[in-house]
Formats: structure tokens, sequence, C-alpha cells
């Protein structure tokens, strides 16, 4: 930060209506750091890829990858593959962020509830996302999919084919995979949900209790539309979990991917296969989903018109 | 209903949360202290003969070992532990520092756009970087940072860096300015103001921000494999755990578990600032 002018208090700092020069060039210099760390980081790798994706590029080709203009993404509309897998990721999705929020809005709202045992259980339910994630995904592991030789492997294996057989082939991997990322995400989106009812006013809650009668009342018109930007933002991080988690699909399936999300396939296409150029499409393909769960993640959580101070 | 069964039904309830978060930690915590023959025909919710052997395992030495029908591998553990701090302390520090700076400049300079370059930011949080390997591994090469936990450690800061300045930024916007005026009537220079004064009040948010970051980086270990190829420089997580092989040995179910419980210290210690930080920086403006 630069030195301060001398004597004086520096730049104003109550956001006028035209803010003072020298503040803009202060804020700028401080938001650089930023700026340079993720640009240096992520620019080069995102806009190589958005190329890689036209091109023909891949491990048996030539070292010099050759422009083919949208074949890539023509071939991806026409392999039923993709829809598979994008369906999957869909439902993959769906599933998980449903149960996310249903169970962390329960434990967030049982936790604001004062009792003697609640920071105890705070705790033990802030656990699960504060534990390593190297760590749980073994635990799940050990759990669903244990080595050959523990002594409940034959149960285990049981189940797994019981559920198999009723649901298809690579069901119980897929099941183990969504219970994995539930347990770890909904404990951050119970403590983050619970922050958020902190941050509500308590005489609203009161007011709540006498405008409306039964506690599912209350919920739903009460205390739902004040979480609003929070189960937003919380529906958000579930999003980019469902396809950049996918370290966790593979450690639970030990690799042998059967029910492929878009991420895991995008990986398993650049690393095995060394099709650097489907890869590259696979990946991006998830592009509009994202951008339009931003907008309206913004919409809600960031609105101007709220944001009068 | 009567206010007695009430309480009760409460009581059950924090109860089933509490064990339905603590299932899986205690589940690999039992089988961790099981000797091989309980492995096989003990049960699997309890263990009766514990025995530390699969931990002490881990410090035995880096010569490799025959334990029954298996040889164990080689696992430098003190040196991955070391490895895994220093990732993860630098990965802090910068990520911290970054943040509370951008912070400070979006939250409470507000240059035209500021909320515009926060979205940028927070936009970059839904990029996979387990995806992008191919192209990162060329950034870190130009970087000259190709196996070093420089590289890891700007990732990872990278990974946290979007929570972590909207967080920051949310508190700073809308901190009532008399805070700092008064600090400035009294003739300190705004940085002054700044260190002294705000920076001591953020003390929640930065827990907050800061458990964030360790919940992002201790749940990575694809890019630690990635990035990382000398065995001597893993961390726990990605030499423990990537290897099919040793990922059902119970000695890499000791070791990763172990790691984890400096983590776990520290966040029963700060739990209850991340939850007050995470309050203030939406009360002060979501």
């Amino acid at each position: 930060m630069p030195a301060p002018a001398p004597g004086g208090a520096g730049f104003p700092l109550r956001p006028s209506r035209r803010p003072g020069r020298r503040r803009i060039a202060v804020a700028y210099a401080l938001l650089a750091p930023s700026l340079v760390l993720v640009l240096a980081v992520l620019a080069y790798p995102l806009a190589w890829e958005t190329w890689i994706s036209f091109t023909d590029f891949s491990s048996r080709g030539g070292r010099h990858p050759t422009f083919v203009g949208l074949e890539n993404y023509r071939r991806l509309a026409g392999d039923s593959d993709f829809w598979r897998a994008s369906a999957v990721t869909g439902v993959y999705f769906s599933i998980t962020t449903a149960a996310k929020l249903a169970i962390g809005l329960g434990l967030a709202l049982l936790l604001a509830r004062p009792s003697r045992a609640r920071p105890l259980v705070f705790l033990a339910v802030f656990l699960p996302w504060a534990y390593p994630g190297g760590v749980t995904v073994v635990a799940w592991y050990w759990m669903l999919n244990p080595p050959l030789i523990t002594s409940y492997s034959v149960v285990a294996a049981d189940v797994k084919h019981a559920i198999d057989a009723v649901a298809g082939a690579g069901a119980y991997a897929f099941l183990t995979v969504i219970l994995f990322n539930i347990w770890r995400g909904a404990s951050f989106t119970a403590v983050f949900l619970l922050a958020g009812i902190n941050a509500v006013p308590t005489e609203l809650f009161e007011y709540a209790r006498l405008d409306t009668r039964g506690a599912a009342q209350r919920l739903w018109w009460i205390v739902l539309p004040l979480l609003k930007p929070y189960l937003a933002l919380a529906v958000f991080l579930s999003f980019t979990t469902a396809f950049a988690d996918l370290a966790n699909v593979w450690m639970l399936t030990g690799g042998r991917v059967v029910f492929p999300v878009i991420g895991t396939r995008a990986y398993w296409l650049g690393i095995r296969s060394g099709e650097f150029a489907q890869a590259a499409a696979w990946s991006l393909s998830l592009v509009p989903y994202l951008a339009l769960l931003l907008v309206l993640l913004f919409r809600w959580f960031d609105s101007p018109e709220e944001q009068s101070a | 209903m009567t206010r007695r069964a009430r309480r009760l039904g409460h009581g059950l309830l924090l109860a089933l949360a509490a064990v339905y978060s603590l299932f899986p930690i205690y589940f690999i915590t039992i089988q961790s202290l099981k000797t091989p023959q309980e492995d096989v025909f003990g049960n699997a919710l309890y263990v009766r003969h514990a025995t530390w052997e699969n931990y002490t395992e881990l410090f035995a030495g880096s010569e490799a070992r025959v334990r029954g029908y298996v040889v164990l591998p080689r696992v430098p553990y003190l040196v991955w532990v070391a490895n895994s701090a220093v990732v993860l302390a630098v990965s802090l520090v910068v990520t911290l520092a970054v943040a509370i700076l951008a912070g400070y400049g979006l939250g409470r300079l507000q240059p035209p756009g500021w909320r515009w370059w926060r979205r940028l930011l927070f936009a970059t949080y839904a990029i996979p970087h387990t995806l992008l390997f191919i192209p990162l591994y060329r950034v870190v090469v130009a970087l000259g940072l190709d196996d070093s936990h420089g590289a890891l450690a700007l990732m990872y800061a990278t990974m946290a860096l979007p929570f972590a300045v909207w967080l920051l930024s949310a508190y700073y916007a809308n901190l009532p300015r008399e805070i700092e005026e008064s600090a400035l009537v009294e003739g300190a220079s705004p940085a002054m103001a700044f260190l002294r004064v705000i920076l001591p009040m953020s003390r929640n948010v930065l827990v907050a921000a800061a458990l964030f970051t360790v919940g992002t980086v201790g749940n990575d270990f694809m890019l630690a494999s990635i990035f990382l190829l000398d065995p001597s420089k893993q961390t726990v997580a990605a030499g423990l755990g990537v290897m099919d092989v040793s990922l059902e040995e119970l000695v890499a179910v000791a070791g990763v578990n172990l790691a984890a419980i400096p983590i776990v210290v520290a966040c029963a210690l700060l739990a209850r600032g991340y939850v007050r930080g995470l309050t203030a920086a939406m009360l002060e403006g979501a």
C-alpha cells in the first residue's frame, strides 16, 4: 500500500457520488494481487482448453493441433454416451442438491434452538465438512466398498449385488458417490444456513410466530424466503461439486467408473485415451449451465436494490 | 404435545444429528485400531483388542517391511506430514493476505464496477482445476514451479480465494464508516486505521475465510498427486490415498486419520468463530 499523504487524512473514505481518483487507484492496487493470482493460474488454461476444443489435438495426432471448427461439438451432440453422461450428471446434481438442502436446513433449524448439548452437536455437524475430504472419502470407501479381507466384506458385497440387481449395474457405486457427496455437502450447507438464520433479526421470527399457524407454515412463508439468498449460494456450491468433485467419484469407485458423469468422462478421455480435444469439448459443454446458474445466483444473492447502504 | 415430550424429541434429534455426522469418522477410526486378525474375524462396528500398531508402523522408518503376507511399501510419513503442513500454511497465508487486500479494496473503497469485479472473482470458484490439468501443468512449468510445493500452494490459493474475497468484501462493505473515521480524526493514517481497528474487528470473518480454505485444501489429493511426482514431496492424502493398493491397507487409513487430528483440533477451537464470521459477513451485506 502506498504511503499516505503527509499530514492529511489521505483519501476520503465515505463513498461519494464521484469517488476520488486516488481512492480508485488504491482500490485497484489492492485488487491487483487477487487478479494477478487468478489470471496467472487460470487465464491460460481456460484459453487453451477453449482453443483445443476447436482442434483435433490428441496424443495420437501430430504435435501441432489443426483447427477443425465445431467438429468436436458436432460429434458430442451425436454421441449417445454424452447424453447419457449428461443425464447422469443432471440426476446426480438434482438428488445431491435436494438432499443437501433438506438435511442442511433441518440441521440448521435444529441447531438454531438453544440447548445445553448444542455446542457439541454443532461441532459434530461441522466435522464432515471440516474433516479432510481425503480422509473421509477413504472412510466411505471402507464402509461401502470394503477391501476383500474385512469381516463385513461379504455383507457389503451382498448389499451391492442386491442393489445392482434391482437398479442395474453400477447403481451401487453411483449411490455411494451420492451418499458421500450429501454427507459432506450437507454439513457445509447446515453451518452456512445456521449463519444465515443467525443473521435474520430475531424480531422477524417473533412476528412470524404471531402471524402464522404451525411450524410448517412458518417454514414455508417466513424462513425459506428469508434464507433464499443463502439457499441460492448453497445450490451454486453444490453444482460446482457435481462435476468438479470427480476425484471423489474416482476414489469411491476405485477408478472403475461405471456411472460416468461429465467430469469423470472428460478426465478419462484426457488422461487415459489422450483425446484432449474431445475431453475439452466435454468439459466445456457444462459452461452454459454454469453461466445460467451464476446469473440466477447473482440476482438472488447480490441484487443491487437490497444493498441500499 | 407436552413440553417434556417436545424437549425429549429435540434431544433425540440432536443425538441423531451427531451420530449421522460422526459415524463415518468413528467407523474409520475403529478400523484403523484393529489388528489384521480382528480386521478379518472381528465385528465391523467395534474393536475388541485395540492396537496402535497401524499408527506406529507409520513411524517405523523407511525400510520396506513384511507383515503377514503383505509387503508394506516405504512410507516417508513424517516427510509427507511436513509437506502437507508447508503447503497448507503457504496457501493459507497467500489466500488470506490477498483476500484481505481485495476485500478491503472492493468492499470499503468501492471503485466503480466493484460489484462486477467481485462477481468475476467469485465466478472462478466454479472452475474445476482437475479438468484443466494439462494446461495447468504448462503454466506450472512456465512459472518454474515444476514438481514443487509452490505450484500446489498457488493452485489451492486460487481455489479458496473467490469465497474469501466475497466474505471479506461483504463484511467491509457495510461496516459503519464511523468506526475508522474516529481513528482518522485521532490522526491515524488510513493504513493504520485499517490495521489497528478494522482488521482486529474482522477476526471472525478471517477465521471463516481461513477454515473455508482449510476445508478446500484438505479435500484435495488429486491435484497433489498430479503436480507432485516425487514421492518425497507428496502430501499425506495424495501419498497414501491415490494408490489403489495402499488404500486397502489399514496403515494407510491410520495415516490419513492421524494427519487429520491437528485440523480437527483447530476446527473445534475455531468453530464458533466460523459461524460468527459467516453471520457477520451476511449481516453486513449479503
